[in-house]
C-alpha cells in the first residue's frame, strides 16, 4: 500500500474511534467545560495521540530505513571518491618522481659527457673546426637546461634534499625574481618533522597559492609563514591583493583541498578585498 | 709550482671520467683520487692527502651533502681540504646549503665545462665560488636592506656597477646584461666580481656570515 494511503488509514482509524468513544461513552461536554470534564478529555486526547504516534512509526521505519542507507551511500560514494582521488594524486606524484629522476639520472648525466668532451676536443682543435664545436657545445648545454628545468617543474629535488624551510626559501625566490610583489618569508625555527608525504602537500600547497597570488591578485606583498600552533604545524600564505570568492572552487583550489585531504590535513581559505590567506593546518605525528 | 691534489666523487663513471679530464688538462691542478659515492669519498679523503674535494650532490649510499659535512667534521683538527660541489639541480638554496656545510661553492653542471675550473682555483685560493642563481638571491636582499635604510657595510659602487647589480637583481644572466648594456659578457664578469669583493662576499667566511645575517641561511 502507498504510504500516503497508509497515513491516512491510521489517521481515520483514530479519528473515528475517538468520535465512537465520544458518542457511545460516558462522556460528555457542556457549553461551559467542567474541570472534571476536561480531566476526562484531556487523557483521551494524550491516548489518542499516542496511538496515533505508535500507529504511524511503525509505517515510517521502512522508509526511515531507506533514506538512512541513502544518506551512508552517499557518504560512502564521497569516501570513495576522494580515496581515488587520493590514490591518483599519490600515483602522480610518484611517476613524476620516477620521470625526474630518469631525467637527471639518465639523460642529464649523458648530456653532461658530451659537453665535457666536446669542450675537451675543442681545445685541440684548430680554431675554425674549435668554433664550430662551440656552437655544439652551446646546443647541449640548452638541452641540458630544458632537461633540467622539466625534472624541477616535475618534482622539487630541493624539498627532498634540503627541507621544507629550503624548498619553502626556493618558491619564495623564484616567485619574487616573477613577480612585482613583495615577498616575505617566515618559517619557525626548530618545528617538528613532518612525514614526506605532508611536506610535499605543504609545498605543493605553497605552491598553488603563490602562483595564484601571482596571476591573479594583483598583490603588492605576500607573506609565506610557516609555524607551530598547538598539535599542527600550520602554513599561511596572505596576500594584499584583490581577493577572490572562495566558495566557487576553481581546479586549484579543488587540487588544494584534495591534498590536503591525503593527509589529513585542514585547509581553510578566506578571502576579501585586500586579504587573502590560505591557511593549512598539518597535524603532527604524536 | 706543485699542482693541487683533487678528489673527484661522482656515481656516474663517465662524468667522472669527463671531469677528470678537463681538471688534468690545467698544469695546477689534478686528480688524485676518484669516488663512485660519498661513502667512498668520506673514505679517500681521510686515507689520501688532497687540497679540494669536488662532490656531486646526488650519489647513492651518501649524498654530496651529507659527504661533505662528513668530510668537513672529521678532518677539522688537521687542515680541512677545500670542498665545491657539483649537482644537476638550478637552484640557489643548494648553494646556500653547501655554504653552510662548509664548502666554498657549488657549480651548476650544465656550465661546468665553463665554471669548473675557476671554482676550483677560488676554492683552493679560499674565495667563494658564486652560484650565479644565489647571486642574484644575495644582491636583492643588499638592495632591499639599502632601500629600508638599513646601514650596510661602507661600499662605493661605481655608477655601471649600479646598473648591473639591478640587473642581476632582476635575474639576468650575465649575457643578457653584456646585450643590455652593450658590453662583452666578459667585463660583467669582471663587474660581478668586484661587486662581490665590494660586498665583500669574495670570501668564503665572509660570505657565509652575510648569508646568516640577511636570513638566508640558518647558522
Amino acid at each position: 500500500m502507498r504510504l500516503y494511503w497508509k497515513v491516512v488509514l491510521i489517521n481515520g482509524a483514530v479519528l473515528v474511534a475517538a468520535t465512537l468513544v465520544l458518542v457511545f461513552g460516558p462522556v460528555s461536554v457542556s457549553r461551559q467545560p467542567a474541570a472534571s470534564e476536561a480531566a476526562v478529555l484531556l487523557p483521551g486526547l494524550a491516548v489518542m495521540l499516542l496511538a496515533n504516534a505508535l500507529l504511524l512509526r511503525s509505517s515510517f521505519r521502512p522508509v526511515e530505513k531507506v533514506v538512512a542507507e541513502y544518506d551512508a551511500m552517499l557518504e560512502r560514494l564521497e569516501d570513495e571518491r576522494a580515496a581515488s582521488n587520493a590514490k591518483a594524486l599519490a600515483a602522480q606524484e610518484q611517476e613524476r618522481h620516477r620521470i625526474a629522476q630518469e631525467l637527471h639520472d639518465e639523460v642529464g648525466q649523458q648530456l653532461t659527457v658530451v659537453l665535457l668532451g666536446l669542450k675537451r676536443i675543442e681545445q685541440q682543435l684548430p680554431p675554425d673546426l674549435g668554433e664550430e664545436l662551440a656552437t655544439l657545445r652551446e646546443s647541449v648545454r640548452e638541452g641540458l637546461d630544458d632537461v633540467r628545468r622539466v625534472a624541477r617543474q616535475l618534482r622539487p629535488g630541493v624539498l627532498e634534499d634540503l627541507g621544507l624551510a629550503s624548498a619553502l626559501a626556493s618558491l619564495a625566490s623564484d616567485f619574487a625574481a616573477q613577480s612585482p610583489a613583495a615577498v616575505q618569508r617566515q618559517v619557525a625555527p626548530g618545528l617538528p618533522p613532518l612525514s614526506p608525504e605532508s611536506e610535499l602537500v605543504v609545498y605543493r600547497v605553497a605552491q598553488e597559492a603563490l602562483t595564484n597570488a601571482a596571476r591573479h591578485s594583483g598583490a603588492t606583498s605576500v607573506v609565506l609563514c610557516l609555524s607551530r600552533v598547538g598539535g599542527s604545524v600550520v602554513l599561511e600564505v596572505t596576500d594584499d591583493g584583490r581577493g577572490f570568492d572562495p566558495t566557487i572552487a576553481g581546479a586549484g583550489l579543488r587540487g588544494m583541498q584534495e591534498r590536503a585531504r591525503l593527509v589529513g590535513a585542514d585547509l581553510t581559505i578566506s578571502s576579501t578585498r585586500g586579504a587573502t590567506v590560505v591557511r593549512l593546518a598539518v597535524p603532527v605525528a604524536a | 709550482m706543485t699542482a693541487a691534489r683533487i678528489l673527484l666523487a661522482d656515481d656516474h663513471a663517465l662524468v667522472r671520467r669527463g671531469v677528470r679530464l678537463i681538471l688534468d688538462q690545467e698544469p695546477d691542478l689534478t686528480v688524485v683520487a676518484e669516488a663512485g659515492d660519498g661513502a667512498e669519498a668520506v673514505r679517500l679523503a681521510r686515507e689520501v692527502e688532497v687540497d679540494l674535494v669536488v662532490l656531486d650532490i646526488a650519489m647513492p649510499r651518501m649524498t654530496g651533502l651529507q659527504a661533505a659535512r662528513e668530510i668537513g667534521r672529521r678532518t677539522s683538527r688537521g687542515s680541512a681540504p677545500r670542498m665545491l660541489m657539483l649537482s644537476m639541480h638550478d637552484n640557489e638554496q643548494y648553494f646556500f646549503e653547501s655554504l653552510r656545510i662548509g664548502a666554498s661553492g657549488y657549480v651548476l653542471k650544465s656550465v661546468a665545462d665553463e665554471d669548473l675550473v675557476g671554482a676550483c682555483r677560488a676554492a683552493l685560493r679560499g674565495e667563494a665560488f658564486v652560484y650565479p642563481g644565489a647571486m642574484s638571491a644575495l644582491v636583492r636582499d643588499y638592495l632591499d636592506r639599502k632601500r629600508r635604510g638599513e646601514r650596510m657595510p661602507e661600499t662605493v659602487l661605481t655608477e655601471r656597477e649600479d646598473e648591473v647589480i639591478k640587473l642581476i637583481a632582476e635575474g639576468l644572466s650575465s649575457k643578457e646584461i653584456a646585450q643590455a648594456l652593450t658590453i662583452s659578457a666578459r667585463t660583467v664578469d669582471r663587474h660581478r666580481e668586484n661587486i662581490l669583493a665590494k660586498l665583500g662576499m669574495r670570501d668564503r667566511t665572509q660570505l657565509t656570515r652575510y648569508a646568516i645575517r640577511a636570513g638566508l641561511i640558518e647558522p
